[in-house]
């Protein structure tokens, strides 16, 4: 029996992307601000490093759990994004539609103003704030209305609005170092990591992603609207909500983490989308493989740009992200 | 495209792995994923079971307790310090003990000799990886800016640090006799906190002759105009220099309008900031528009470094003579020292 | 004749606002049935009903002898397809994809098609005479073309019941007669039951074998088109001046509307 079409497609674009991701993560465990070897990185995650355990320690303790975090947050963005379109029905649809920039970024601030350790403090702190802005969009939103569209986007853009507006009071009010931890946070910044919080929020992501994965086929279905989804056999209400739930709690958890980085889970979906076609199931795979290659490629730009130190990632998301985004929307209406 | 079916995009290359049973396709991709986090898992095992720095010596160690309370066990005898923040390599410089040091931050820019030393980052954007390559024995943070999860990091990997937390005269003094006691070297600290102490005494006892202490507005900000208030350096050197800071009160960095100081009345402005010049003369022309304020009257606005203000240090000594100086010049003659 | 869709006693309003009161019919296998009636009659809420998209606050439609309602969705899907109005779609789906998504009841847990679902919508678009748009994106179609892909995609249901919500609405006139024939062969060939809402009486009238007519949320008559076509009832219920009279090519009704101007002046 031959193999489904859609699965030889999906085998050749996990390989590919696959290869390009270990490929990123290598570079990006090899460059740092103790200078960079290829040759020695690959000798020393081969275990045969004997000359220099200081490089092994770098390697292991501080890039490798910050590449991994790339990844990770990459992935979750990405295909939040994805998800999100395809439940909104609406290309310009990001992860953090439906209030979770604004409820984390207020939980993080208030945090790092207590005065709490990084993690699990601010994260948990983070978390709390986007799941309570999740909660109360839902509740703004309730009964069948949940799947109207329009009013989850508008109280998700009202609710987000409003979360800026505390933010800059916040902000204003703060005068010592603990303003320049709160920029950095929302710039986005996977400096200050530890493998602990990344094998944790690998665990937590994990069946997240095998169920939109699963869901892929009837993002596709919804797309073509919600009552012929419906009436093709697709369970509307508890599909969305579901998907729902699960991406609004991925993202936060990541975002929780590693701060706000925009434009990965705008731009992402789109570029993907237009090299690969529209189908869900091909593009929730290419979104978590190209995503976190994405990512980890920016955040090795953010590490070898500036001079001294190093810019915070989501920097450099926005400034490639963005050209990127017109360039794809002009390329796409041709 | 694919020409038996099409509208399907095609993308069968000739290599492809030939699955067995449909359902195993849906395995291999939960294995995918199930990878990255065993990845992941392996590492933080691996990691948790311990990846210890090899300290260049085997020294010897004792258990102390940091000005923060903690307990910390340092090298008796640290070869290779990295001083976190700028004011540490200060005062180990005036101790002497510059050759113990081996990294400091950005802008450890005093005495002239620690800016040829190898940098780790800024006091509040810390390189961690540039720290761990210096493979230091003990690392001397300040609470007050280094940020908590560069300390937590160090420690996990094994590097001892030790924190401290000047926040004024006399925990600048205790300091300087911690990292006294830390580098072998606590005859020097105590001969330079008796100094320190004799200096200050002679400043208040001059002062304390004043008939009155003038109104002075210690400015750090200039857009927006930001002062200090009572929990600062800045506040308790003003009123050892027989002065009356203006912006005292809990707000330790309180921001004024134009109008606000106007209505101080300030006998002394003092401005401080790391601007050059040019700033300075323009900020000065700003004031002087406001003939009725006693400072532009009296032609007494300053400019300092505010290096000499901010870094707890043994120059803070130097910054309390220079206000003194400032404040009452009838006291103390400007190329007189005290 | 088999029963397909009974209809018993549903009523059905959108908050205070009753849609649909006292509705009671049957819809027999192999049936051209349409639904006519003015704006507001309810047509569609009745076509949601019917397609288990909307469940009746009062009665419980049965399908097949068994209640709508009891059907797991899949199951159902396998039954009955639905064609919507059209809608605009900003994703760049093709042709043969958006037909093949017309597959997805009888695919397994993941969706993925077999040789057996390419072959049937291949027949499926043959069938629409679609096959020169197979490869295009769906919104580079027109309206009549798009119309022929979603009645492809519910062909690809395998469905015994097509339902169909104003599927000429905004079409051009050959478009209008080409999915109207399609519906009939459709019917003809595979013995589907055809249930249509339509807003151009005499399209309904060319074709229906019943005609159920709606005003205010209530059936007015049901029957062949000629028992339902009479001008007094259609002058009732649409509230404007008509001619009612035997079409030239056939033995079904024509409704002509009377403009104004051809209306004799009262004599002074």
């Amino acid at each position: 029996m031959k193999p489904p079409i859609v699965l030889k497609r999906l085998m050749t674009v996990s390989f590919v992307l696959l290869l390009l991701l270990l490929a990123a993560m290598l570079l990006g465990l090899s460059v740092g601000s103790t200078g960079s070897s290829l040759t020695a990185t690959v000798q020393t995650l081969w275990g045969k490093n004997e000359i220099d355990p200081t490089l092994a320690a770098i390697i292991w303790r501080i890039r490798l759990p910050r590449v991994l975090l790339a990844a990770l947050v990459g992935a979750t963005l990405s295909v939040g994004g994805l998800v999100f379109q395809a439940l909104l029905r609406n290309p310009l649809a990001e992860p953090y539609i439906l209030g979770i920039s604004g409820g984390s970024a207020i939980g993080a601030i208030i945090g790092i103003l207590l005065g709490v350790s990084p993690f699990p403090g601010v994260s948990l702190f983070a978390f709390i704030g986007s799941m309570a802005t999740l909660l109360l969009i839902l509740m703004m939103v309730s009964g069948q209305t949940i799947l109207k569209r329009e009013s989850l986007l508008l109280s998700g853009v009202m609710v987000n609005a409003f979360c800026a507006a505390v933010i800059m009071f916040l902000v204003s009010l703060t005068q010592d170092s603990r303003l320049h931890n709160i920029i950095f946070w929302l710039m986005g910044d996977f400096s200050m990591v530890d493998a602990r919080q990344v094998a944790i929020l690998a665990v937590t992501l994990l069946p997240g992603m095998i169920l939109i994965f699963w869901f892929a086929h009837p993002m596709n279905l919804l797309l073509a609207g919600k009552e012929p989804a419906q009436s093709m056999g697709v369970h509307v209400k508890a599909v969305t909500v579901t998907l729902l739930v699960t991406t609004s709690f991925m993202v936060s958890a990541t975002v929780s983490h590693s701060g706000l980085l925009g434009f990965v889970g705008l731009v992402m979906p789109h570029l993907l989308r237009l090299l690969l076609g529209p189908d869900h199931r091909v593009l929730v795979p290419a979104c978590i493989l190209g995503g976190s290659t994405y990512m980890v490629l920016c955040d090795l730009l953010a590490r070898i740009l500036p001079e001294q130190g190093e810019m915070p990632a989501g920097v450099i998301t926005a400034m490639i992200g963005a050209p990127l985004f017109i360039f794809l929307m002009k390329t796409s209406k041709r | 495209m694919n020409k038996e079916y099409p509208g399907l995009i095609d993308f069968s290359p000739g290599f492809l792995l030939q699955p067995v049973l449909k359902k195993l396709q849906i395995m291999i991709d939960a294995i995918k994923s199930a990878l990255k986090s065993a990845c992941c898992l392996v590492i933080f095992s691996l990691l948790t079971g311990g990846l210890f720095l090899p300290t260049a010596f085997a020294a010897t160690f004792t258990i102390v307790t940091d000005l923060l309370g903690r307990s910390v066990k340092v090298p008796a005898d640290p070869r290779r310090v990295i001083a976190l923040a700028p004011n540490i390599t200060e005062i180990i410089f005036a101790l002497k003990q510059e050759h113990r040091l081996k990294g400091v931050t950005q802008f450890s820019d005093y005495p002239v000799e620690a800016r040829k030393l190898p940098k780790v980052g800024s006091y509040v954007q810390l390189d961690l990886e540039r720290i761990v390559a210096l493979k230091p024995d003990l690392c001397i943070a300040i609470k007050d800016g280094n940020p908590r999860s560069v300390v937590e990091r160090l420690e996990s990997m094994g590097i001892p640090v030790y924190a401290l937390d000047p926040r004024n005269l006399n925990s600048v003094m205790e300091t300087i006799l911690a990292i006294g006691m830390l580098m072998q070297a606590e005859n020097t600290a105590r001969d330079l906190v008796q100094t320190m102490q004799t200096r200050v005494a002679r400043v208040q006892t001059k002062v304390s002759q004043a008939a009155s202490k003038p109104g002075v507005f210690f400015q750090i900000g200039i857009s927006p105009i930001v002062s200090v208030g009572t929990p600062t350096f800045i506040h308790e050197l003003i009123e050892k220099a027989g002065g009356t800071n203006l912006a005292a009160g809990d707000t330790p960095y309180p921001r004024f309008s134009r109008e606000q100081v106007l209505g101080l009345s300030p006998d002394i402005i003092i401005i401080t900031s790391m601007t050059r010049a040019a700033v300075f003369e323009r900020v000065k022309e700003e004031w002087s528009r406001w003939p009725n304020m006693p400072a532009v009257q009296n032609q007494k606005i300053f400019i300092t470094d505010s290096n000499l203000f901010d870094r707890p240090s043994p120059r803070l000594v130097d910054a309390l003579e220079l206000l003194a100086r400032l404040i009452h010049p009838e006291f103390i003659k400007e190329n007189q020292s005290p | 004749m088999t029963i397909a869709i009974d209809i018993n006693k549903v009523d059905h309003s959108y908050g205070d606002f009753p849609v649909l009161q006292d509705i009671s019919f049957s819809i027999e296998t192999g049936d051209f049935f349409i639904v006519i009636g003015p704006n507001g009659s309810g047509k569609t809420t009745l076509m949601k009903i019917i397609a288990n998209i909307i469940k009746p606050l009062q009665g419980r439609p049965t399908l097949f002898s068994r209640p709508l309602e009891s059907y797991p969705r899949k199951e159902l899907a396998r039954k009955v397809a639905f064609v919507p109005q059209l809608a605009a779609l900003d994703f760049p789906f093709t042709v043969m994809e958006i037909v093949l998504m017309g597959r997805s009841p009888h695919l397994g847990l993941l969706g993925w098609e077999q040789e057996k679902d390419f072959e049937i919508a291949k027949r499926a678009i043959a069938f629409t005479e679609t096959e020169h748009l197979a490869h295009r994106k769906l919104n580079e179609l027109s309206g009549g073309e798009r119309q022929r892909v979603y009645i492809a995609r519910a062909i690809c249901q395998e469905p015994q019941i097509i339902l169909l919500d104003e599927p000429t609405a905004s079409l051009d006139l050959a478009h209008q007669i080409k999915i109207m024939d399609l519906m009939e062969k459709l019917r003809a060939e595979k013995n589907i039951t055809i249930v249509m809402v339509s807003h151009d009486v005499n399209l309904a009238a060319m074709y229906a074998q019943r005609l159920l007519l709606l005003n205010r949320g209530r059936i007015v008559t049901l029957g062949p088109p000629q028992d339902v076509l009479n001008f007094k009832t259609l002058e009732e219920v649409y509230g404007c001046t008509l001619l009612v009279d035997e079409s030239p090519i056939g033995r079904f009704p024509r409704v002509t509307l009377v403009p104004k101007k051809f209306l004799p002046t009262p004599d002074p």
